[in-house]
């Protein structure tokens, strides 16, 4: 098989310097100043295929940003090693950086002061593409997306959802096999969510790029994720498929009821196979006037398996 | 082929400069006209002041008008070759981690900046130097303006080298992050060097060669002198052939600076 993506060993340490609280301890580190290493990242080994949707996971922290940068090179690993496309992400080759794109949803990658159009022709002449493929690619990314009428406007000018939505066009451009999505939904409203999960969907099955997507809504992992990551101080502690991971994980169920003459809720927390049991001891608790059961979600499933992890580490 | 696509991509590069530089028009009124004409206005009256004062009528071998005409010109070139609005853009882009953006993409950071260095500094130039040529007519200032197109050839050249030092204070912030005193001290120190504040040619004899022996010379006084008739065209080539001197020398430290300065890069605020 041949992998898009390859590690072994791979390894972060980032030095910091540590300060303590006050105005003496500003003094003291002025001529003395006291490091504190950090990991980062720990014998992290992966494989990822073409054409994948893998979604990283992790609580904030837990290294998946740092991973992503070490994948598309913009930082140097302290450890091990990476293949990206056959490349070493790190020595950022012309033709790996033409081959990947990175969209880090927190940051504009597109220039803030001229309109999407203008910064797209710029990109065509960076990536040097072909300028009538570049501009009938950026329509039709325009049209699947439903942002044609806001190429003309300033960036700066336009909503986050938009705004967003200029930044994956320009993210797409150039084609990329292999892209780094980090949280590119983040501050999106539902619609705007959906829409461009919706898109992604599409973009992957029709032009079958390797995405590597870190997001805060699991429903962006569950909805397009093949391969999940779960990644815990440093460390991959998971790496499988979705369903793989719920059927393997603890489904706890959460029964919820009223009692007659209480305002108070109750909640009972079960396995799906102790539901009669639940059901018996709840009755026995007093007169049930009210009563639903809560599903387990993938939310949920996800951060009671990374409490656990990070618990045990 | 490759060639048409590095000057099709800077040509791009260069021309975006301008484009946010307009946009903000405000801002580059004031750094292509407000600063440098406050700055003529100051020296204007600092050589009326010592001419007053020294009772004589040439000092260095030069007569009053050829100081107005350096007064005049010398803050509007000192302008266009310093750099701090790109500088500091720069040591922005790696201290909040926005270098991001570039380094993902199939441009070097010091070209991607020198192409829309260049572009802002085209317009500037073409803009801002209107007022000294302006003040050189109507005051019958001693200027060669035929000497005007090889001048600025050297100033748009030094900035290659204006480029490069900006480029290093930007690599020390890999490792310091906050290095905006650099940049002040560094200008201060062109100021000097450069000639913009007092003509080489008034410096001690030691100093003058010294001077004259570095390449920031030739940011100010040289282009000058020759513009002015203070030097030749001798001069002249001496400021071009340092210029490259620098440009190499500049060139290795950039080199090994950055390959070294990557590693230490943490990707901040992403």
């Amino acid at each position: 098989m041949n992998y898009v993506i390859e590690t072994k060993n791979l390894g972060r340490v980032y030095k910091t310097y540590s300060k303590k609280e006050g105005l003496l301890n500003s003094f003291k580190g002025f001529y003395n100043r006291e490091y504190i290493e950090k990991i980062a990242l720990k014998n992290v080994n992966l494989k990822i295929e073409p054409g994948k949707i893998v979604g990283l996971i992790g609580s904030n922290g837990a290294g998946k940003t740092t991973l992503l940068k070490i994948l598309s090179g913009l930082i140097f690993p302290t450890t091990g090693e990476a293949r990206v496309l056959g490349y070493e992400p790190w020595a950022r080759d012309n033709d790996f950086l033409r081959k990947i794109s990175i969209l880090l949803g927190q940051k504009n990658q597109l220039w803030w002061d001229i309109t999407p159009r203008d910064s797209f022709s710029l990109l065509t002449k960076i990536y040097d593409l072909n300028e009538k493929h570049s501009r009938d690619r950026v329509d039709d990314l325009a049209h699947l997306l439903d942002c044609y009428h806001a190429l003309d406007t300033q960036l700066r000018r336009l909503s986050l959802g938009e705004r967003m939505k200029m930044e994956i066009i320009g993210s797409l451009l150039h084609s990329p096999q292999v892209l780094f999505l980090d949280e590119p939904t983040i501050g999106l409203d539902i619609v705007a969510q959906s829409n461009i999960r919706d898109f992604l969907e599409k973009y992957v099955k029709e032009f079958k790029p390797a995405i590597i997507l870190t997001s805060h809504y699991m429903d962006d992992i569950a909805q397009l994720a093949d391969q999940l990551l779960l990644i815990s101080k440093g460390q991959i502690v998971y790496d499988g498929t979705v369903d793989h991971f719920m059927q393997t994980s603890d489904l706890t169920k959460k029964l919820i009821f009223r009692l007659k003459n209480s305002k108070e809720e109750h909640e009972k927390v079960f396995q799906p196979n102790e539901l009669a049991s639940a059901l018996a001891e709840m009755t026995a608790a007093g007169e049930v006037t009210d009563l639903k059961i809560e599903e387990v979600d993938f939310e949920d499933v996800i951060h009671r398996f990374l409490e656990k992890e990070s618990s045990t580490r | 082929m490759l060639s048409t696509v590095f000057w099709k991509r800077n040509l791009a590069l260069a021309k975006l400069g301008v484009v946010t530089n307009l946009e903000y028009r405000f801002n580059f009124i004031i750094d292509a006209f407000v600063q440098p004409v406050l700055t003529v206005g100051i020296e204007v009256l600092l050589w009326l002041a010592i001419f007053k004062t020294a009772q004589t009528a040439d000092i260095g071998g030069f007569g009053k008008q050829a100081y107005m005409a350096y007064a005049v010109w010398a803050p509007f070139i000192g302008r266009i070759t310093i750099s701090w609005m790109y500088e500091s853009m720069m040591v922005e882009e790696v201290a909040s981690g926005s270098i991001n953006t570039i380094l993902s993409r199939p441009i070097s950071f010091f070209e991607y900046y020198l192409s829309q260095l260049l572009g802002y500094k085209l317009i500037t130039t073409v803009f801002s130097l209107m007022v000294p040529l302006f003040a050189s007519f109507y005051f019958d200032l001693p200027i060669f303006y035929s000497r005007l197109p090889l001048t600025l050839l050297l100033v748009i050249y030094y900035l290659i080298l204006v480029h490069m030092m900006s480029f290093i204070i930007s690599i020390m912030c890999f490792y310091l992050t906050r290095v905006r005193s650099f940049t002040l001290v560094k200008n201060l120190i062109l100021y000097l060097l450069s000639g913009e504040l007092i003509p080489i040619d008034l410096m001690p004899p030691f100093l003058e060669k010294l001077f004259l022996a570095l390449p920031f010379s030739s940011g100010v006084y040289v282009p000058l002198a020759y513009l002015t008739g203070r030097g030749d065209f001798d001069l002249l080539m001496m400021g071009f052939r340092n210029v490259s001197y620098g440009i190499i020398v500049f060139g290795v430290v950039c080199y090994f600076g950055w390959k070294k300065g990557i590693r230490e890069y943490t990707g901040v605020g992403a």
